[in-house]
């Protein structure tokens, strides 16, 4: 036998409280002594905390929907468009150096058209490059788009790629015509170079560096904005989960008083349940975001801060031919050589003598540091991309791949060194035999340094894709887990309430 | 009673439930300059050109770069105070001043403990000679005269031991207005250091010197920055873009080096990155 509605009607009920809608004060004060008279009875007192119940259901299904969405397009954002066109845009860099790169060897080459991998090798590299560079041009523009700063940067380096063309032509042109012997470039042409290495070191390289930078930014940007909307999303899902258990509870202990049963199996599945699937979406958000910063530092700014470091350093080796080729320039080239170097690898030395020796060292010390342990005040330890790189590892295999880079970049320099003495003595044939050799595309020291850094990089992609991927496998499962959570807990309400509204009938 | 006590256990599994939501978010945001009302740059007090003090004003092209950089980050409060060189990573990292702006280079050593955005510009080192001298015309013309550079400065040793010229005297002065006061008066060759540098004090006396223009070191002024403020150094990067894109930077160049022979870049740096 129900028991008398009347006994509690002094008291208002905690539900029933928070049901009417936020409507004006005036229509408050109209409609207020309606829904407490009509709240007396004790079926309509169980009908409203089930609805109750049935909201916050929902509510906690709808935030859950919502966030995991968010968190499900942050993934695909970063791992389907900002960050593989992130990756490109880094490679614009490498593509211009590449470019110029080419001319300086072939200038240099002059009329022998056989040194290291020969001419026409070097003008394949060339038109290879200048595509590269243009479909990279392609994907900084739709990543930067809308941004007029970037735009600009973008347009500024398609223009200035035409111009250098036209440069780098008229230089070629000339030293053909002139034909001049291998190390000693017509002036004429030498001239034409200048202008083009000083357009492309200047105007376009720096931009082109630029934006790259600028999608690194781009995609830190958009992560952090993901995350941070996809935690509020977290809070959001967590207040209404503990809504629905209040909700749940509530209903459980009007029945348990008005009703005197002691438990009610259903509703209190259906609290458990509630429990478990806020946990469970909470759980699954929180690691996922873990994979998502994963793939985003362990893995693309990784490879990102590599790809830097090859570029860099394709454009620190062709130096040498810049050396090689123009004497009045030379000292300059060879500062700018160990500036690059050191970009690239920086232990400290102030000279290019010392700067071999203190990277000789490091293949040896790896996987230890030289000056890292911070006992010398004036080392501040191995620096630059490979060095902050070496200091970062995490990956598995990563310490086998780097010690290859760290001994094919020591190799460089070796030969490196080889070739200046080769020059300073006199030997100028000698010195461009051996930085001919550096550059061969099939096993020039160079080409070795860049297959084991491309090992490397693909290291990081892989951590990258499978970062990305990780993220997704965890939120998968509650694309069908939520709702059909959701209606269980649904049906678990209506089973529990269902006999006891049946006993009013 | 025991109503009391599950409405206790209620509100304790909500409680507990918001604390992990909460938690997940937590350490995501950290303080960055892009957020401040206002801020204090550390600027030099004596370099003319770049950052000198007149009248207890400080000015320069360094002070202009800064205001620019300030007024893109939206921030319309700025107090400039002067920094010495050796002040510089000290009262960053204190937080004394919240932004460097005083011919910095960027170097792997400094970006252990700051935060660069830039470089703003990359000067070069070259080589001032008295204007009447003719037979300096690169920097191995220095065999065999005497260079001056300023008190802990490296500048020097990259011409002898870098380049390997066999100068006849190293002078090492307080500073570089002392060497340029001993180039005017004939105890020295020649002075060496950054050209953005040396063009400040030769606009001052555009008549009595010359510049030999055979740059041979990158040096890239950077804006320091309290080190890990990325969302501040991108902002800055932003704004560097903008000060070259918009010809400000050009005009800045030209109205504080514009009456030297220095032959300035007015095109973008290349810039170092954030990370």
């Amino acid at each position: 036998m129900p028991p008398n509605s009347d006994q509690l009607a002094g008291s208002p009920e905690p539900g029933a409280s928070s049901l009417p809608p936020p409507v004006p004060a005036g229509r408050i004060r109209a409609w207020w002594p309606r829904v407490r008279a009509s709240m007396r009875t004790t079926p309509t007192r169980v009908w409203a905390l089930s609805i109750l119940c049935a909201l916050t259901i929902t509510g906690l299904f709808g935030s859950a929907t919502v966030t995991l969405n968010q968190a499900r397009d942050g993934l695909h954002v970063l791992g389907r468009d900002a960050g593989p066109q992130a990756m490109a845009t880094t490679e614009l860099y490498l593509s211009l150096a590449e470019m110029d790169a080419s001319v300086a060897d072939v200038l240099l080459m002059g009329t022998d058209h056989d040194l290291g991998s020969g001419r026409q090798a070097a003008l394949d590299r060339y038109d290879t490059s200048r595509t590269e560079a243009n479909a990279a041009l392609l994907q900084a523009a739709s990543l930067t788009e809308g941004d007029t700063v970037e735009e600009l940067n973008v347009q500024a380096v398609l223009d200035g790629m035409g111009a250098y063309d036209q440069k780098v032509s008229e230089a070629r042109l000339l030293n053909d015509e002139a034909q001049a012997p291998p190390g000693e470039v017509d002036p004429e042409a030498l001239e034409a170079y200048r202008e083009a290495t000083q357009l492309m070191h200047t105007e376009l390289m720096p931009k082109a560096f630029n934006l790259g930078l600028d999608s690194s930014a781009i995609v830190r940007a958009n992560h952090e904005a993901g995350q941070s909307s996809v935690a509020l999303g977290l809070v959001w899902v967590g207040v209404v989960g503990a809504a629905t258990v209040a909700a749940l509870i509530g209903l459980q202990l009007y029945l348990r008083v008005r009703f005197r049963r002691r438990f009610n199996a259903p509703l209190l599945a259906a609290t458990a349940g509630t429990v478990v699937l806020t946990l469970g979406v909470i759980l699954a958000l929180n690691s996922s975001g873990t994979h998502q910063s994963e793939a985003r530092n362990e893995g693309l700014a990784a490879a990102m801060a590599l790809a830097r470091a090859g570029a860099i350093a394709t454009d620190m080796q062709a130096d040498q031919s810049r050396y090689l080729a123009d004497e009045d320039l030379a000292d300059n080239y060879q500062q700018v050589y160990l500036e690059r170097a050191q970009q690239v690898l920086f232990r400290p030395a102030s000279t290019l003598t010392d700067y071999y020796e203190a990277v000789g060292e490091v293949p040896d010390a790896y996987p230890e540091l030289p000056g890292s342990n911070g006992e010398d005040p004036d080392d501040p330890g191995t620096l630059g991309y490979l060095g902050e790189s070496a200091q970062d590892s995490l990956l598995q295999g990563e310490e086998d791949s780097l010690a290859e880079v760290l001994t094919a970049y020591s190799a460089l320099q070796e030969e490196d060194q080889r070739m200046r003495a080769a020059a300073e003595s006199g030997d100028l044939a000698g010195a461009i035999d051996i930085r001919m050799g550096v550059a061969d595309t099939e096993d020039g020291v160079f080409r070795v340094y860049t297959d084991a850094l491309g090992g490397l990089i693909e290291l990081h992609r892989d951590a990258f894709t499978a970062g990305i991927e990780r993220g997704d496998a965890v939120l998968s499962p509650w694309s069908w887990g939520l709702p059909v959570g959701a209606l269980v807990l649904f049906a678990l309400v209506v089973a529990g309430v269902r006999p006891r509204l049946a006993e009013y009938r | 009673m025991w109503f009391r006590h599950r409405r206790g256990v209620a509100a304790a599994a909500l409680g507990s439930v918001v604390v992990m939501a909460l938690s997940a978010c937590s350490g995501e945001r950290a303080e960055s300059l892009v957020d401040a009302d206002s801020l204090t740059i550390g600027v030099k007090a004596d370099q003319p050109g770049l950052g000198l003090d007149e009248g207890g004003e400080l000015v320069g092209f360094d002070v202009d770069v800064a205001n620019y950089v300030a007024a893109h980050l939206g921030i319309d409060e700025v107090e400039f105070v002067p920094i010495t060189s050796a002040e510089r990573e000290e009262k960053l990292v204190s937080g004394e001043v919240d932004m460097v702006v005083a011919t910095y280079s960027i170097t792997p050593a400094r970006k252990t403990e700051v935060t660069f955005g830039g470089p703003y510009y990359v000067a070069k080192q070259d080589i001032l000679v008295r204007a009447d001298e003719e037979e300096v015309a690169s920097v191995r013309d220095l065999e065999g005269r005497s260079v001056c550079q300023g008190a802990g400065s490296n500048s020097a040793n990259r011409i002898t031991d870098g380049l390997g010229i066999d100068v006849r005297e190293l002078q090492e002065a307080e500073s570089y207005s002392a060497c340029i006061e001993r180039l005017s008066d004939g105890t020295v060759d020649a002075v060496s250091t950054d050209n953005l540098i040396l063009a400040g004090f030769l606009a001052e006396d555009p008549d009595s010197f010359r510049f030999v223009n055979n740059p041979f070191t990158d040096e890239k002024y950077g804006v320091g920055l309290p080190h890990g403020d990325v969302a501040a150094c991108e902002a800055v990067n932003k704004a560097i873009s903008e000060m070259y894109q918009d010809g400000t930077a050009a005009g800045l160049l030209e109205e504080w080096f514009g009456e030297t022979d220095l032959e300035v870049v007015e095109s973008v740096p290349q810039f170092e990155g954030c990370d």
